[in-house]
């Protein structure tokens, strides 16, 4: 289980998240659903430890997490997909897939096995690999985001957005390479922030809404 | 005429192996660290410094004299070793994110430094120690005798290119610096140690512009005033390449050091502007740099 406890995170001097806590069992797929600036990037990226805590803890199984440096985080079985993709531009969608893999330290036949994972969950990706990734669409550069970030998240992944920006053909492919990813890595926690939910309300199993840096259950929104 | 130019190339592109070296290792740190590092010539004097009193000792010890060639290496390792890992750690790190004022400040501050630290330990007079220079003799190529020392100063400039694209392009490390350089963020979340590869970017950086030092040490020797002139030089040469460009670097230098060459036969009066004035012509054309981009940063 993944947790967040009372978390409060300051970004250029304003606070962003104000006291966060829910929890992502093992396993659970969870929408974190938002307007822009309500702190869902901000959530994503404080859990990659990209952002000091002002205050709170990050509990991983139990254990708290939040003096892992970011760089320790993939190591954790954390992976991470940005919602502008952000590949590696001078290497080939391959090499962006591997790089994590490596950065963690995975001996050779275990990155081969992950590879090949990861390309039999999107077969999207094979036909690409030799692209490279600053040449990419960016429906294809997000299939690749998500691809670099299963490499290394084994027991949980973040997308930010993953829906942002796809035309509608291109949105219902990634809805469907999530929920084979559901079907096929059952034990993976995934949380998915959204600004609407559309696209994944049929592979989540946990809607939690974000507002002015605070997260609760209820949709204080879109009561009207 | 021919001999003449036989000449002027090779001593160009001698004068352009050893501003290579000092400027490939700022821009190195310049597209890692993102820091333009003043303290960057200071290295180069170093180095020549501690190769001639290695030099030195190994010639007075009795040993062998072409122990003088890896007492060169081994000066620029020493030298790498001993500043880059403590520089970084202690000098550069708190600075990265700030603003780009303070970075030159702290810099020129650790310039000022190791100028008098210099000064102190090696005394203010001009040292010498050319047995590497001796032992290679001179080679008679067509009347014109040229020094042998030059054609390894060429030959290890060019395997430096080599070797350095090598690392970038080949090597585990070199993939983690091509990443951290497009996007440190990502690379933190890929699982890319950066603190770990902005001290061995760092180092290697160091390394190269004492190893330029080193190798400069036996044709001009040593005396205060070195880093300030190598740092000047190696920023032009930067500029002209792009900053961030190893092979802008190297190309760069070639030119410099062709026209400094050129210069010196023609226009004596001229040698010490000429770089400038390279710079100045190339960057009212090109902006970035011969191989410079605005947006992306590459390595």
């Amino acid at each position: 289980m993944l947790e967040l406890d009372t978390v409060r995170v300051n970004v250029g001097g304003f606070l962003v998240l104000r006291d966060v806590s829910f929890a992502i069992d093992a396993g659970a797929a969870t929408v974190l659903v938002g307007r822009n600036g309500a702190g869902k990037t901000t959530t994503l990226r404080t859990l990659m430890g990209l952002l000091p805590l002002e205050g709170g803890t990050i509990r991983l199984d139990g254990r708290d997490i939040h003096r892992v440096p970011a760089h320790g985080r993939a190591a954790l079985g954390m992976g991470y997909a940005p919602e502008d993709r952000r590949l590696i531009g001078d290497f080939n969608v391959e090499e962006n897939l591997l790089l994590p893999a490596q950065a963690i330290g995975l001996n050779a036949a275990e990155r081969r096995r992950r590879l090949e994972d990861v390309y039999s969950l999107l077969p999207e990706l094979p036909g690409l690999r030799t692209r490279p990734g600053g040449s990419l669409s960016g429906g294809q550069g997000k299939m690749v985001a998500l691809g670099r970030a299963l490499m290394v998240g084994t027991s949980y992944v973040f997308l930010d957005e993953p829906f942002q920006g796809l035309a509608p053909a291109l949105a219902k492919n990634y809805a469907r390479a999530l929920s084979r990813l559901r079907r096929e890595k059952e034990d993976i926690g995934l949380l998915v922030t959204e600004s609407s939910p559309q696209y994944v309300e049929e592979i989540v199993d946990h809607t939690l809404y974000i507002e002015r840096g605070e997260v609760g259950e209820r949709d204080t929104l879109q009561v009207e | 005429m021919l001999d003449l130019l036989a000449l002027l190339i090779v001593d160009g592109l001698a004068d352009a192996a050893l501003i290579f070296f000092v400027a490939v290792g700022l821009t190195l740190v310049f597209s890692v660290l993102r820091i333009l590092n003043v303290a960057h010539g200071s290295f180069y004097s170093i180095g020549a410094y501690v190769a001639v009193s290695i030099g030195m000792w190994v010639v007075s010890a009795g040993w062998h004299p072409y122990l003088t060639f890896p007492a060169l290496f081994l000066s620029a390792a020493l030298v790498a070793v001993a500043l880059g890992p403590f520089i970084e750690r202690y000098f550069l790190r708190w600075t990265y994110g700030k603003s780009e004022a303070l970075q030159i400040l702290v810099t020129f501050a650790l310039f000022l430094v190791f100028e008098d630290l210099q000064k102190l330990v090696f005394g203010v007079q001009a040292h010498y120690e050319d047995t590497p220079l001796q032992l290679l003799g001179v080679s008679d190529i067509g009347g014109i005798f040229y020094l042998n020392y030059q054609f390894l100063l060429i030959a290890m400039a060019a395997v430096t290119v080599i070797l350095l694209r090598l690392l970038i392009r080949r090597t585990m490390i070199g993939k983690f610096i091509v990443a951290v350089v497009a996007d440190r963020e990502i690379a933190q979340t890929m699982g890319i140690n950066t603190t770990r590869v902005f001290v061995i970017a760092f180092t290697v950086g160091v390394f190269l512009a004492a190893l330029g030092g080193a190798l400069a040490s036996p044709t001009s020797g040593v005396a205060p005033g070195l880093g300030a002139e190598a740092l000047v030089l190696a920023f032009a040469v930067a500029a002209i390449g792009g900053l961030g460009q190893i092979e802008g670097a190297a190309l760069a230098a070639v030119i410099v050091g062709l026209s400094r060459a050129a210069a010196i036969h023609f226009a004596p009066d001229f040698e010490a502007v000429v770089p400038y004035l390279v710079m100045l012509v190339v960057l009212l054309i090109r902006p970035y740099g011969l191989f410079g981009t605005v947006q992306a940063r590459r390595i």
